[in-house]
């Protein structure tokens, strides 16, 4: 289902008449809504690199904290990855692969460990001193993400009516009973308040979904990485195809919860109820972390008589697609921590791009936020076309009818950039990422 | 009597989805009285998914359980009598858009490619494209589609 780029597909159609009626033609050819510019591959394959390694500690470090941590009424060390986890084989790398989207290892990732070891400092210090000088791989960053396709709920798949159920609600209490078997007030608070915990057995199995999803995201940046090292894509359309085919590849991969327990594996979420990496994972974080999240605080007022928030979840439009890349430090949109955390693993090329714009290599964190920007947006429209694909027709269909659907889609889509309630139109960089001069 | 999995197994162009519903210890199912209504994928319709798909999914049988049981509907529904439905609602729990008009029979984004095949326990269609199933957005999103700007 690889998208080609067609160059006659405006012959069967007439002109779209939408406000971003370039970009569905584009779409309609096969490519992206970010333009097919050398500068955009560069910039987002070596986003997508500096990326996947942070994102190679979020994954081990979001399976650790739903699998282990899980419900410690302190959890002061959830950040401090045991080596168990470093050592936990990716099922998407290395040469015992379930599927190999990386040829490299299977293992933590090279730079990852040494930025472990030494970090911005460069120095080798015990762990503790790296961690409190706030030295380190950013999680909240991830756990933002977590809390944002938490609190979205009614994003679709079979996951979330599965965390009402009361098979879920049995197989928490198995699991609670278990991990505080040894601790008579945490077991004397759930007797108390058994919703509270119910609601954070939630928050754990949100936390192994965004893991098992991200598991498959780094390997797959990663060789789109040493892809374009090795002159393998042509332009953008090509990175886009890569996601797309690899979307599909993997749609089927199992999203579970378990928790291990004095040695013992226990089923929260089992592998059996048959979820899916694309609609109990892929769809809800794409809907919830490049369009909703929260709105940053001290941008837009919480006060409900000044209707600035929308009353309506389903209207919210805080994501990374709308963001204002001013950094503001926060963990969620604009997500400055994880720009800080792919600021120590550019690629040669970005950093020496970087230093020839605007204020130099003073202002890299904000070029690399909106280069970051500009690859989320290459990131969606995979996934809109890997949607188009699965859901209705191919580009060069020969049925009017179909490709007129599949204009109607595209064209949806888009909307949601250009839809003035709330100034969501405003607030979208699509119009922005058109223009290399954005930075 | 011939089920609904003879006509797959005695047919040329169904191996994938004979490989697939043993893999997924469907078979059984599959022979029971039903009756069903079974929207069966040829090879062809599988071999367009790009690669790695079905690898993934034969590695993972509930997973891969789900997306067949989503190509059968509890019924004997022929072509004759889906005139005018919209919809079905399959074994997995969502529903299959129909499209029957004088162009052609389609299902969701399947055309019918050969419909009516008669079973013992049911009915076969044969369809070109493996279906997957369409995401509650997908619907909101079309409708804002066919807005004109």
């Amino acid at each position: 289902m690889t998208t080609t780029l067609l160059t006659e597909q405006s012959i069967k159609l007439p002109s779209s008449s939408h406000p971003y009626a370039d970009v569905i033609h584009r779409l309609e050819a096969g490519g992206s809504m970010l333009p097919d510019t050398p500068e955009n591959l560069m910039q987002i394959i070596g986003l997508y690199k500096a990326y996947a390694v942070p994102m190679d500690f979020y994954w081990r470090d979001l399976l650790y904290i739903a699998e282990q941590v899980f419900l410690e009424p302190l959890p002061a060390f959830k950040y401090f990855l045991p080596q168990e986890y470093l050592d936990l084989p990716n099922h998407y790398a290395g040469d015992e692969a379930d599927l190999r989207f990386w040829r490299g290892q299977e293992t933590a990732h090279p730079e990852l460990l040494e930025f472990m070891e030494k970090g911005e400092l460069k120095t080798k210090l015990p762990k503790i001193f790296h961690h409190l000088y706030h030295d380190r791989i950013n999680m909240e960053f991830a756990e933002e993400c977590m809390r944002a396709m938490l609190w979205h709920r009614g994003l679709g798949g079979e996951l979330e009516p599965f965390m009402d159920s009361e098979e879920y609600r049995q197989n928490c209490d198995r699991a609670i009973r278990a991990f505080f078997k040894n601790n008579p007030v945490m077991l004397g608070l759930y007797k108390l308040f058994p919703e509270m915990f119910l609601e954070q057995c939630r928050q754990s199995t949100m936390t192994s979904v965004l893991g098992l999803f991200w598991e498959i995201m780094a390997p797959v940046f990663f060789e789109m990485s040493d892809i374009y090292d090795e002159g393998g894509f042509k332009g953008v359309p090509d990175a886009m195809d890569f996601l797309a085919n690899g979307i599909f590849a993997i749609a089927g991969r199992p999203i579970y919860h378990r928790v291990k327990v004095g040695g013992e594996w226990l089923d929260i979420v089992p592998k059996s109820k048959g979820f899916t990496w694309l609609y109990e994972a892929a769809f809800p974080y794409v809907e919830a972390v490049f369009y909703r999240t929260s709105p940053f605080r001290g941008t837009k007022s919480y006060n409900a008589q000044a209707h600035e928030i929308p009353t309506d979840q389903n209207d919210f439009h805080y994501g990374i697609l709308y963001a204002d890349k001013f950094p503001v430090g926060s963990a969620g949109i604009p997500p400055t921590l994880l720009h800080q955390d792919m600021y120590h693993f550019l690629p040669q090329y970005l950093v020496d791009y970087y230093k020839q714009f605007c204020r130099g290599e003073d202002d890299t964190l904000i070029q690399l936020a909106v280069s970051f920007q500009r690859s989320m947006f290459n990131v969606t429209s995979a996934v809109i076309q890997a949607g188009r694909a699965a859901f209705l027709y191919p580009l060069d269909d020969p049925n009017p009818q179909h490709l007129l659907a599949n204009r109607h889609y595209f064209e949806g889509q888009l909307n949601r950039f250009c839809n003035p309630k709330y100034g969501m139109d405003k607030a979208s960089r699509l119009d922005m990422v058109q223009d290399q001069n954005y930075r | 009597m011939t089920t609904i999995v003879d006509i797959a197994v005695n047919n040329e162009g169904f191996s994938t989805l004979v490989t697939a519903v043993t893999v997924a210890s469907l078979v059984e199912a599959l022979q029971s009285p039903g009756p069903f209504t079974v929207f069966a994928p040829t090879d062809a319709a599988f071999a367009k998914l790009p690669a790695g798909t079905i690898t993934t999914l034969v590695q993972n049988v509930p997973q891969l359980s789900r997306i067949l049981t989503y190509h059968v509907v509890a019924g004997r529904y022929k072509k004759a009598d889906l005139i005018g439905v919209k919809s079905l609602t399959t074994l997995e729990g969502s529903v299959i858009d129909l499209n029957i008009s004088e162009q052609g029979f389609e299902a969701n984004n399947a055309t019918v490619i050969a419909a009516d095949i008669e079973a013992d326990n049911g009915v076969v269609h044969v369809i070109d494209t493996v279906m997957l199933m369409r995401p509650h957005w997908f619907y909101p999103i079309m409708e804002s589609g066919k807005v004109l700007h």
